[in-house]
């Protein structure tokens, strides 16, 4: 190696999977897609860019600075993938003019987001994950918590965890003016009781709300959560969505799919996004989120449509990360010598039409 | 077992006796030690040594399930973590300084100002968001001396008395923010370990308690 040689490199936060880690992602991108088969779903591709308009109030930070875009060669401004369920709701709302039903459609690709360096964090993220449309009731919210414990399973990270909230919680005990103040949000968000009592009080929020708040980072937990929840005085429209949330745990506890399941009422994280339940799935090898979904009802509304949805995805890398080794390990491959020629190629044949699997070796290995 | 990082220096001098009254007692000294993990007495957690700039980061990338950090620190970092329990110690506040004679509204500023700061991030991130156009200069050394030899009009730094300042002849502008040490905590653990952390942290919590009664 020449100390001249061309430095070959791409930009941080791009990904690239070599080897080992690439195999891993094929199993597990495609345990996941025979799981959402197996749920009657249908492979849909989208587009990779659109216009910007298609992303609008999509950041988490509601930083829109997230986003990456380019420009046409006629000088339109494009936005590159920045989400898959605002691009896919697109596509369905087109599809769904020229005919009204239930669609079941799943996706994978990558979604582009700006991350700062330093925190390892990639720009470019795969993702695969469904959408659910015209699917309205607790049967779905419960089923598609159900599909994703089936795909955790499937790659042999059965140990995930899926946390579980309710945006309808969150929206009521904030009412219109809290929802606006986003350092509230945030002190929510970072779990901060100090923080979120010191804003509350700030705001002028009733001392009964602030305290129930302030008790929201300690409301996670198993299903005594509800239990806990409900020694606070909760309005209507908190109590209804606790009670929905607590028929959604206790269908999935009576259908044996409650393993592994917490609630977190203090979830706060995209609540403007969702409109009913809404999950995040961990897992203890990983620091972040693997995934997650849940209900926007109101999503379809900027196509001026009305179209109850669910959905969720997950994130292959981190969801390579939780799979266990060994999980993925299949036949070893017969060998069979390039140098054999036709007689390799016949004996390959053989093999692959019994469906084993092959590795043709040159000779130099 | 839990992994706490802790920053090294006078931030983990103070918060270990909350640590021992929590029933977190390290096997050995954490100031004298080398070692760059220790283990709790009760088994319970491990305890890694980390710089103070560091933790943040241990925590967030799972490395640790929790620590503590300074708020200051986490401001910096914008690190994404929960932030469940203000320990109380470490206080000090994040603000604004320069010379007296500077002392105009910074609202009303509309040429570009130069701003010094070990925190260059909190710095931009502050200005920006008054609409203030600024240029920060990231020093290491005493930020003090940025302003005072005029490098830049402003500097933005941490102060506990003040005293500092005064005595270098500069004032504080504005408030940014309270910082004290915090329990940060990463997100997965906080479900993936939920009752080991929740101990953790409501020991904790009665140990801060107990020693401000």
């Amino acid at each position: 190696m020449g100390s001249d040689a061309k430095q070959l490199s791409f930009p941080p936060g791009t990904e690239l999977v070599f080897g080992p880690q690439a195999e891993r992602r094929q199993f597990i991108s495609d345990r996941v897609a025979g799981v959402f088969r197996g749920w009657g779903f249908t492979e849909i591709v989208l587009p990779a860019f659109d216009s910007g308009d298609t992303f609008e109030g999509l950041s988490e930070s509601g930083d829109e600075n997230e986003l990456y875009h380019l420009v046409d060669r006629e000088g339109r401004r494009l936005t590159l993938r920045a989400d898959f369920t605002l691009i896919a709701a697109k596509a369905l709302a087109m599809d769904l003019r020229r005919e009204p039903r239930q669609i079941r459609a799943s996706y994978e690709g990558r979604v582009y987001r700006f991350a700062p360096s330093g925190h390892g964090h990639r720009v470019e993220q795969a993702q695969r994950g469904l959408e659910w449309v015209n699917a309205s009731g607790a049967v779905y919210d419960a089923a598609v918590i159900m599909m994703a414990r089936e795909c955790l399973q499937s790659v042999g990270a059965d140990d995930a965890i899926i946390v579980v909230g309710h945006a309808g919680f969150i929206h009521a005990v904030l009412g219109e003016a809290g929802r606006r103040e986003r350092r509230l949000l945030e002190a929510l968000d970072n779990k901060n009781p100090s923080r979120i009592r010191q804003l509350a009080q700030r705001i002028g929020l009733d001392a009964e709300t602030g305290a129930l708040l302030e008790a929201l980072p300690l409301l996670t937990g198993g299903p005594e959560v509800f239990e806990n929840a409900r020694k606070f005085n909760l309005s209507d429209g908190a109590a209804q969505a606790l009670s929905d949330l607590e028929a959604l745990y206790s269908m999935l506890d009576d259908a044996g799919a409650a393993a592994n399941l917490l609630v977190d009422l203090g979830e706060v994280r995209r609540s403007d996004y969702y409109s009913g339940f809404m999950f995040k799935v961990y897992h203890h090898a990983v620091g972040e989120s693997l995934g997650g979904g849940g209900r926007y009802d109101r999503l379809f509304d900027r196509f001026e449509m009305d179209v109850p949805a669910v959905g969720f995805g997950f994130n292959l890398a981190r969801l390579a990360e939780a799979t266990s080794t060994n999980a993925y390990a299949d036949g070893a491959p017969e060998s069979v010598k390039a140098s054999d020629g036709t007689d390799a190629l016949k004996r390959i044949r053989e093999i692959r039409t019994k469906g084993g699997s092959v590795n043709l070796v040159g000779e130099t290995t | 077992m839990l992994r706490v990082a802790l920053p090294t220096g006078r931030m983990m001098k103070q918060a270990i006796p909350f640590l021992e009254s929590a029933g977190y007692a390290p096997v050995e000294s954490l100031i004298d030690t080398r070692k760059l993990t220790v283990r709790s007495q009760c088994g319970r957690v491990e305890y890694l040594l980390v710089k103070p700039v560091d933790t943040p980061l241990y925590i967030e990338q799972g490395v640790a399930d929790v620590g503590v950090c300074g708020k200051d620190v986490l401001m910096e970092v914008g690190a994404d973590l929960l932030e469940p329990l203000d320990l109380g110690i470490s206080k000090c506040r994040m603000v604004v300084a320069g010379r007296p004679e500077l002392e105009r509204k910074l609202d009303n500023l509309l040429s570009p100002v130069r701003v010094a700061s070990k925190f260059p991030r909190v710095a931009q991130h502050y200005f920006r968001k008054k609409g203030v156009p600024c240029t920060v200069f990231k020093l290491s050394g005493s930020v003090e001396i940025g302003a005072v030899l005029g490098l830049s009009h402003y500097i933005v730094d941490i102060v506990e008395t003040g005293t500092t300042l005064r005595e270098n002849g500069l004032v504080v502008h504005e408030e940014i923010a309270d910082c004290s040490a915090r329990l940060a905590v990463n997100r997965a653990a906080w479900y993936a370990k939920l009752a080991e952390v929740r101990d953790l942290l409501l020991n904790l919590k009665s140990a801060v308690e107990g020693a401000k009664s």
